[in-house]
């Protein structure tokens, strides 16, 4: 190790901040071009219908109208992560209500906005598929007729209106409900919720000769350059994607969208191009949202609590298209034995198409319902054998040496620890409570993504650092992070380096920030070049001090002679005269060894690498004449293996909780046929800072490193999947009574008090 | 018909002519070319473009441009003293109340609006304050801590009063 | 072609809306521009903008009452100590409208004139038998809140009238008040339902002056008299709650929407009835009062 002093766990002021906090800070609609153009889009309006006809003519002819453009002006090319199921513009169909069937460019937005108006669709109505249910039934309309002739991701196994389904096969599940004294059969089911950044969606796209320069909100450049090259049929290295400082993203601007829509309306008009979208259009074309899902469940026990056997069925709400669905399809699938020891188990999942927003990979997709359904029915086993949920769990979770579902073994498990440390810092059961107050518990496992990713490093003249990242920073902090590994490994502050990112010509490529991977990955990235740097470094310094290298150490921005610190140089000296640039990727740890022996469809999420655990407690209070739930506190204890940067990662903890605070209790889309009824921040309710509860976090650490930089494991999604479980648990536990619909609305948490009879709600939100 | 608009921001005149419809935002962003304040929603329910209009919190998107006319907005530009930051904005970075930042110029803006009138505030009074600001990333617990603190200081008076 | 104007007295403001075809007068416009904002209704095409119009921002106090000029904003009526103490349903209500910003800008005009179901202004000032006085040019007259309010965006003052004030009678001594809302979260809300309350009590504790009035259970705010007259001559006890819920119940007209299904509403109305009558019978008994300076009920108003 170098210096003497580590930074890692230590307290930093993000190279960013200072921007941010005076309002220099330029995202992406702040950029001013010259020349500029406005885009709207035009949206069908309808959950279902074929295309009749489409008159451009009249909005054409509009004053400031520069452009306006459909399918018929972009190649017929299908695309999709998983499944090629879509076109930029409607093909001939148009399969949910913001589904683009035009795009206009005008001198100012007002006018863009007109044309748009002006476009003229004639359309037939088909007959919409609004819920999992109808689309499986056999009577329902297929509603991607040639489904057969996509082009698919290897493995992936299809049906009609099922673009992916797969399963999970453990030991004899016949023979494991045959073993159980008791069982108990659940089903759980939650709305369509959404990302919710702050920033909408913005896109500019301007090209210069066969070039494109796109800058965007976008949360995974690489991904996106390959997505406008696919569609326009041009090559990668004819686009380059910026992203300018992003307003958050929580998967929402994942996977690639609207930037070839944009790039398209420039190269029409040989002029920049602006798209901003609404927050209506936010939550109505996003495209993006959260499955809603239908969580069916039964268990074996016995009567010691020893879960013998499961049966899981998941059905989850894909939309019109399969986006990058299946991200969610799988994980959710490992979501459902939780961090238990579930010998025998038959689990299958299904993406099911219907007319309604595409979903996708909302922050942990798939980890959020799936916990909360899978917790809750937890407590319920626990009560069955009438054990303490706490003891139930302890009897079950996975401990080190164990195998998981898929037969991965765990070199280590803190699952035990999380709940332990949480129950302490919550005072479990709870002995302050108020009047209508009980406490309520989930724990959880989560994986770090293993992908490949890539970073440059290089030393200034002044000594300071520039690391070249391929990575997005989505607000998290984690790139700003990687100063911190590029600073340990150098000896030098982290203040020391700026960071080049988020532009697809400059760093290598990196999947973005998705799957919490950035750390994890190009992190590793980060210190590879950093050795590289470093090793150069002392190299030239031993020959100026005439010295062996190994008698050399980086310290405070210098390499000096071990034990003797008199003797040194700084760094600023040796960069002044010498190229130092290091460049690094990492080598991914590769998958757990596992088994899938009997699984079907499965997409590369088949183990975890390196699993983190959680457990949540949420203290709740509910109103029981009106069913109002407040949430005062949630305690949050995770285990990440090593902390690197303690703010970041609470900042990480805290806002996850909240966000799925809200989740539980306030957060979901309700439909009216086939259109959202709250697409607005008015409607569909965020936790307001007067509601959020008290979070406290507490950390803990791995014995074993699993591969990350310096044992660090992915922090970004975890927070967010367990908080909703611990919240219907700990109603349950206030009114007796189980609300098995997400959100856990007054009204709903009323209905199930005061209105049993009225039996399961149905969620997936028809109003 | 577009309108003399002579107002006063972060202690300048500013003056542009506008249309009856356009927002204080609007004006702010494209005319006078601050893009400090945001905008985040179409229903006044995010704060992001939260300004001061004569000292008092106001959506800036939803405040027609033409009615701050001969009066004094204060953006998040207009917050920091010439030589360094604003308590409000230094406790915000030390805290790591500032993720994304999309949300952060209006939080800067509600804070200052609550310290400017009651410096002596408690942990309800800066949850109340900020009620019209969604942050998404934060879950808002370093945010109030950041307000806390920089209200305990003696120098968090406004950079330019109007 | 739309037109601005920002008249600086109230007979200009008044002979604009009477000479301009399409007029509509704009106070902080919390309400009118964030419609528009919103796609739901665009702009009028000829904006009278109030905010240069002192009389209207005037706050008159009189042996009689308080009279409150049509720009006083939900941030005045929530820091003043007065009207915390005599009206405390109306600041009640004031205090935990919107954020701070909403409070600042938005109206007591405004939110009259807006006449939506669920503004939280209307049943506070039904339960305080306030009036208000509408001006046209050439003469004032005056109007009961309940004679405003015609419908859900529907008020009976004619388009070339403005609001110009609010007269709140002073309470009789011993009078309490509370407005109680039902909501998801603590701000940022409109109500589920609403109940506003003012009680009088005698010397043996029994109620000898009752007022009661709902929100967002109608398609207007609405009074319920067969409560009040239940309430006469009784103490507050559990039975005395009840028939008044269920007397509130079988006045409501709800409706089924995003936030509630009317039968959740129905429901509510008695918590929110038994809320609002507990609330300020506890007022009546301490001589009145909303706690705190300055953000009381949102806490401990609403039910949350
Ligand atoms: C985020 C947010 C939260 C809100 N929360 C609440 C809430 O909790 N409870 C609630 O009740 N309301 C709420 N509102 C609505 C609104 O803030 C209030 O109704 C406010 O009082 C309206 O006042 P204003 O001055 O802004 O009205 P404006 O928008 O200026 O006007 C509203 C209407 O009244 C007319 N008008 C205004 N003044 C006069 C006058 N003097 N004479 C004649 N006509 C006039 C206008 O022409 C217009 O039709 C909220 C609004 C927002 C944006
Ligand atoms: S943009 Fe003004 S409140 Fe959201
Ligand atoms: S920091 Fe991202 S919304 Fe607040």
């Amino acid at each position: 190790m170098t210096g003497t002093t580590s930074v890692l766990g230590q307290r930093f002021v993000r190279r960013d901040g200072p921007e941010k906090v005076t309002g220099e800070a330029r995202y992406t609609a702040d950029l001013a071009f010259t020349g500029l153009l406005h885009a709207k889009f035009v949206y069908a309006g309808r959950a279902h219908a074929r295309i009749v006809a489409i008159d451009t003519t009249e909005a054409a002819r509009m004053p400031g109208v520069h452009a306006v453009l459909t399918q018929a002006d972009a190649p017929l090319v299908r695309y999709g992560m998983f499944v090629k199921d879509r076109t930029l513009f409607a093909h001939e169909v148009v399969r949910f209500e913001a589904e683009i069937v035009a795009a206009v460019a005008a001198d100012t937005p007002e006018r863009a906005a007109a044309a748009a108006a002006a476009v003229r669709v004639e359309y037939e109505d088909l007959p919409a598929v609004l819920d999992v249910d109808a689309a499986l039934s056999p009577a329902a309309p297929v509603l991607h007729p040639d489904w057969l002739d996509y082009r698919t991701q290897d493995g992936v196994l299809r049906a009609p209106n099922d673009c992916g389904h797969m399963t999970s096969v453990k030991g004899d599940v016949d023979a494991g409900f045959a073993e159980a004294e008791l069982q108990l059969t659940e089903t759980y089911c939650s709305d369509m919720a959404h990302a919710v950044p702050i920033e909408p969606h913005a896109v500019v796209a301007q090209w210069q000769g066969e070039k494109v320069t796109i800058w965007t909100t976008s949360q995974v450049p690489f991904p996106a350059r390959a997505g406008v090259a696919e569609t326009l049929q041009i090559p990668q290295s004819n686009v380059r994607i910026v992203v300018p400082h992003l307003g958050g993203g929580f998967g929402g601007k994942c996977d690639f969208h609207f930037e070839a829509h944009v790039a398209l309306l420039a190269r029409a008009t040989r002029r920049p191009v602006r798209l901003v979208f609404s927050r209506r259009e936010e939550f109505l074309a996003t495209d993006k949202v959260r499955h809603a899902a239908r969580i069916e469940l039964t268990t074996g026990v016995k009567r010691d609590g020893t879960i013998t056997a499961r049966r899981a069925r998941l059905l989850l709400d894909s939309g019109a298209y399969c986006g990058d669905a299946l991200f969610a399809t799988e994980i959710g699938l490992m979501m459902v034995a939780g961090p238990y020891r579930v010998p025998n188990l038959y689990a299958e999942v299904h993406t099911v198409y219907t007319n309604r927003t595409p979903a996708g990979s909302v922050r942990a997709p798939g980890g959020p319902q799936t916990c909360w359904a899978v917790e809750q029915h937890t407590d319920e086993l626990a009560r069955l054998v009438g054990l303490d949920p706490l003891e139930f769990r302890r009897r079950n979770l996975v401990r080190a040496g164990d195998t998981g579902q898929t037969g991965q073994r765990f070199v280590s498990s803190s699952a035990q620890r999380c709940l332990d440390r949480a129950a302490e810092l919550a005072g479990w059961p709870g002995t302050d409570l108020a009047e209508g107050e009980a406490l309520g518990v989930a724990v959880g496992w989560w994986f770090s993504l293993s992908v490949p990713s890539g970073a440059y490093l290089k030393l200034n003249p002044d000594g300071t650092g520039t690391i070249i990242t391929g990575a997005q920073e989505n607000g998290s902090g984690s790139v700003m992070g990687l100063a911190l590994l590029a600073a340990e490994e150098l000896g030098m502050r982290p203040e020391a380096f700026s960071i080049l990112y988020q532009d697809t010509d400059a760093g290598p490529f990196d999947i973005g920030s998705a799957g919490s991977q950035t750390t994890f990955n190009n992190g590793r990235a980060v210190m590879e070049a950093a050795r590289e740097v470093r090793e150069k470094l002392l190299a030239l310094a031993a020959e100026r001090l005439e010295i062996h290298q190994r008698d050399l150490e980086l310290v405070d921005g210098s390499v000096r002679v071990k034990g003797a610190p008199t003797r040194s140089i700084p760094l600023a000296e040796i960069a002044a005269g010498a190229q130092l640039i290091g460049s690094g990727s990492g080598t991914p740890p590769p998958l757990p060894e596992h088994d899938l022996t009997g699984c079907g469809g499965r997409l590369g999420y088949s183990a975890f690498a390196a699993p983190s655990f959680f457990c949540h407690i949420a203290r709740v209070r509910v109103d029981r004449e009106t069913g109002v739930v407040s949430v005062p506190e949630v305690v949050a204890v995770h285990e990440f293996g090593r902390v690197l940067n303690p703010l970041g990662a609470q900042g990480q903890v805290e806002g996850g909780v909240i966000q799925s605070v809200g989740m539980a209790l306030l957060e979901g889309s309700q439909y009216d046929g086939g259109h959202q009824l709250n697409p607005g921040l008015l409607g569909y309710k965020l936790v307001t800072a007067p509601d959020a509860p008290t979070v406290t976090v507490d950390f803990l650490d791995d014995a074993v490193d699993q591969g990350g930089p310096h044992g660090a494991k992915a922090v970004g999604e975890p927070p967010v999947v367990g908080t909703p479980a611990a919240i219907g648990n700990a109603i349950a536990a206030a009114t007796g009574t189980r609300v098995r619909a997400l959100p856990m609305n007054a009204e709903r948490v009323w209905t199930a008090l005061h209105r049993p009879s009225a039996g399961a709600v149905t969620a997936g939100g028809e109003a | 018909m577009r309108y003399p608009l002579n107002v006063t921001v972060n202690g300048l005149r500013a003056s542009a002519d506008v249309e009856p419809h356009r927002s204080l935002l609007s004006v702010l962003r494209e005319e006078i070319g601050l893009t400090g304040p945001k905008e985040g929603c179409d229903d006044s329910e995010c704060g992001a473009c939260m300004v001061l209009l004569d000292g008092e919190p106001v959506n800036a998107c939803s405040y027609l441009a033409l009615q701050t006319d001969g009066r004094a907005v204060t953006t998040v530009e207009g917050v920091a003293p010439a030589d360094g930051l604003h308590p409000i904005q230094r406790e915000l970075l030390a805290a790591g109340g500032v993720q994304c930042g999309f949300c952060t110029p209006g939080i800067v803006m509600s804070a200052k609006a609550l310290l400017d009138r009651n410096p002596d505030c408690d942990e309800d009074d800066v949850r109340h304050a900020l009620a019209g600001n969604l942050c998404r990333c934060t879950g808002y617990q370093k945010i109030i801590a950041a307000v806390l603190r920089a209200a305990r200081q003696p120098e968090h008076g406004p950079a330019d009063r109007p | 072609m739309s037109r601005y104007f920002a008249p600086g007295n109230a007979a200009e403001a008044a002979e604009l809306l009477r000479t301009t075809p399409g007029a509509r007068v704009v106070a902080g416009g919390t309400d009118l521009v964030v419609a528009a904002r919103g796609g739901k209704h665009p702009l009028p095409e000829v904006l009278v903008a109030l905010h240069r119009v002192p009389e209207l921002a005037r706050v008159r106090e009189t042996e009689a009452g308080i009279i409150l000029g049509a720009l006083t904003t939900h941030t005045w009526v929530e820091r003043s100590g007065l009207v915390r103490s005599r009206w405390s349903a109306l600041a009640d209500a004031a205090a935990m409208i919107g954020s701070p910003a909403t409070r600042s800008t938005g109206t007591i005009g405004g939110n009259l004139m807006n006449a939506s179901p669920a503004m939280d202004l209307g049943s506070p000032l039904l339960v305080l038998d306030a009036t208000v006085e509408l001006r046209r040019t050439g003469g004032t007259r005056a109007l009961t809140v309940a004679e405003l309010l015609a419908g859900p965006g529907r008020t009976t003052a004619a388009p070339d009238e403005l609001l110009s004030s609010v007269r709140i009678p002073a309470p009789v001594p011993g009078t309490g008040s509370a407005y109680i809302r039902l909501e998801h979260r603590r701000a940022m809300e409109i109500a589920i339902v609403g109940a506003a309350a003012a009680l009088r009590f005698d010397s043996r504790g029994e109620i000898v002056a009752a007022r009661l009035a709902l929100t967002a259970a109608a398609p207007v705010c609405l009074r319920v008299p067969a409560a009040e007259a239940g309430l006469l001559g009784r103490r507050l006890d559990a039975e005395a709650l009840a028939a008044a819920g269920r007397a509130a119940v079988a006045a409501v007209r709800p409706i089924s929407d995003v936030r509630a299904s009317a039968d959740y509403r129905r429901a509510m109305t008695a918590v929110v009835v038994a809320r609002a009558l507990t609330l300020a019978a506890r007022r009546a008994a301490a001589g009145s009062s909303v706690p705190g300076p300055d953000h009381p009920p949102t806490a401990t108003g609403s039910v949350q």
